[in-house]
């Protein structure tokens, strides 16, 4: 049997650690959390999420698997098959995530628990639906104040008011601060319309002001003592919040791709035709898990869908993505998982030693990588040299589905028309040269009623 | 303002629960004990409106039956 090897993001928590052995994901819950576990199983609230789909499911595994000497017993967590990440999550997303926190909250307040984390990592998209990976993240309900409330409102509450009143595209910097986005930063980059909301006003900024009132004043321990903080008075706070999160919206609304299909001059012939030589494609190599990349709203993952088990649906516009995942809830679709993804500059291993949030290489390869209507934006706007693309799309799927746009293309034509065309390896010729030296063409298919090739291509291994 | 909120909240002491591994920050833990005073005032307000009418009400209603009154006897 092979070592138990620890997951590198789980060490914060001294209840216990994930570690993987032979790629099994196993859960230790140490002896220290002993009590707050029997009463998570026993008061039957880990049975009541579970029913809810709120919280992975898991079972019970040997006790000799245990990876240290103070474990107490070993749990099996069902295995999320894409782990994402706030950063790549849509407002939607982010919004659904919060919701679910609080939900929790609430629910195990009935069953005399209580969050100990509030954590936006410890929420995991499965089946299209978000739910709680942590188990590990109750304890017995002490009266007093929540001990997760600042980090909730640092991971969920203050980048969805950022994205709201101020700009979609600070929820990216949940990648800068890896424990939520500070207080007293949110309240200084808010407008003061967002402070009329009395509910902001209040777990916002008049929290980064005690933050900061308290900062230099440390508690000496003499003064402390004990506060009653009751059931009822947390249940009004967890209310409170769940309103602020619910007042938050954000309309997808003038964004590069929100037309695409209308203002293209992509014919409903081509369109079907390129429909039908990805969904034969998809179907003759039954990929497990696809990568779409550039997806758009997901059009092609819903073809894609067909015959796999879980598309994630990215793209570098957060409104083609919100879309994407309302469209996803709208018709309960539990394959697609739509993601925020800038391929130029994808997400890095972020945290301690850089490998507590893995990069998106790290959490390939995919059986498949689709690349529709892609390459013209990496090779022309990126100027990306076809050699570096083939190596990268090998590196993170094991087979690819790419469409090649030539510079006749009135697609291409618009990316060139503001700039010099300094792209004279653009050619199908090339295309096909460097990407043959990664992998091996299976399938090749002009797209009817266009100049553009779909390929199928099988990595050389 | 602020300053003096925070102030006359030192004197409410914390005790931190035994397991946590996160920080739940001073700053933190006094706002929420500081909204939670604030929604138990507006309770007290909200719960015993009926009552806080009933006195306004009889309080008006007296006023205007004393009106009534004096106009009568006048």
């Amino acid at each position: 049997m092979e070592k138990p090897a620890k997951v590198s993001a789980s060490f914060r928590d001294p209840s216990g650690f994930l570690f993987k052995i032979n790629g099994t994901l196993y859960r230790q819950i140490n002896r220290s959390y002993q009590e707050d576990w029997e009463q998570f199983e026993k008061s039957g609230l880990s049975r009541k999420l579970v029913q809810l789909g709120f919280l992975i499911p898991y079972r019970k595994a040997r006790h000799s698997l245990s990876a240290s000497a103070d474990a107490y017993q070993i749990i099996q967590p069902q295995l999320v098959e894409f782990i994402s990440y706030p950063y790549e999550w849509c407002f939607g997303q982010l919004k659904d995530a919060a919701l679910l926190t609080l939900k929790i909250q609430k629910i195990a307040l009935e069953y005399g628990m209580s969050l100990k984390d509030a954590s936006a990592y410890n929420i995991q998209f499965v089946e299209g639906k978000p739910m709680l990976i942590d188990h590990l993240s109750f304890e017995k309900h002490e009266e007093k104040p929540w001990v997760a409330y600042r980090q909730f409102c640092q991971h969920f509450l203050a980048p969805l008011a950022l994205a709201s009143y101020n700009d979609i595209r600070l929820i990216q910097l949940m990648r800068v601060y890896i424990d939520g986005i500070p207080l007293d930063l949110a309240a200084k980059l808010l407008p003061k319309k967002a402070l009329i909301r009395p509910q902001l006003l209040a777990h916002l900024y008049l929290h980064a002001k005690s933050q900061q009132f308290f900062a230099d004043r440390p508690q000496s321990g003499g003064m402390e003592r004990s506060l009653r903080f009751r059931k009822g008075q947390l249940l009004g706070l967890v209310s409170g919040l769940e309103g602020a999160i619910r007042g938050l919206e954000w309309k997808p609304r003038g964004t590069e791709w929100a037309d695409y299909y209308e203002n293209t001059n992509y014919s409903r012939v081509a369109f079907k035709n390129k429909a039908e030589i990805v969904e034969k494609f998809v179907r003759s190599a039954r990929p497990k898990v696809v990568w779409d990349l550039g997806a758009n709203t997901g059009e092609f993952s819903r073809v894609a869908m067909k015959s796999s088990k879980l598309i994630v649906s990215s793209d570098i516009d957060p409104a083609a993505v919100e879309l994407n995942y309302r469209e996803v809830k709208s018709n309960g679709e539990s394959r697609i998982l739509p993601l925020v993804l800038d391929l130029t500059n994808p997400s890095g291993g972020i945290g301690w030693a850089n490998r507590e949030r893995m990069a998106l290489a790290e959490r390939g390869p995919a059986d498949m990588v689709m690349a529709l209507a892609l390459i013209h934006h990496l090779a022309i706007s990126n100027n990306l040299p076809f050699a570096k693309i083939a190596e990268f799309f090998a590196q993170i799927g094991r087979s690819l589905i790419i469409e090649f746009v030539p510079k006749e293309d009135s697609q291409v034509q618009r990316l060139l028309a503001t700039r010099e065309d300094i792209f004279s390896n653009y050619t199908q010729a090339d295309f096909e040269k460097e990407f043959g030296r990664m992998f091996t063409v299976t399938g090749k298919e002009p797209v009817k009623g266009s100049k553009r090739t779909v390929y199928l291509l099988k990595r050389k291994s | 303002m602020l300053r003096i909120l925070f102030l006359s909240l030192t004197f409410l002491a914390l005790a931190r629960p035994a397991h946590a591994y996160l920080d739940p920050g001073t700053g933190s833990y006094f706002v929420q004990i500081l909204l939670a005073g604030i929604a138990g005032g507006g309770y007290i307000i909200f719960s015993s409106w009926g009552k806080i009418k009933q006195l306004l009400s009889s309080v008006f209603r007296k006023g205007k039956k004393e009106k009534q009154g004096d106009g009568k006897t006048s």
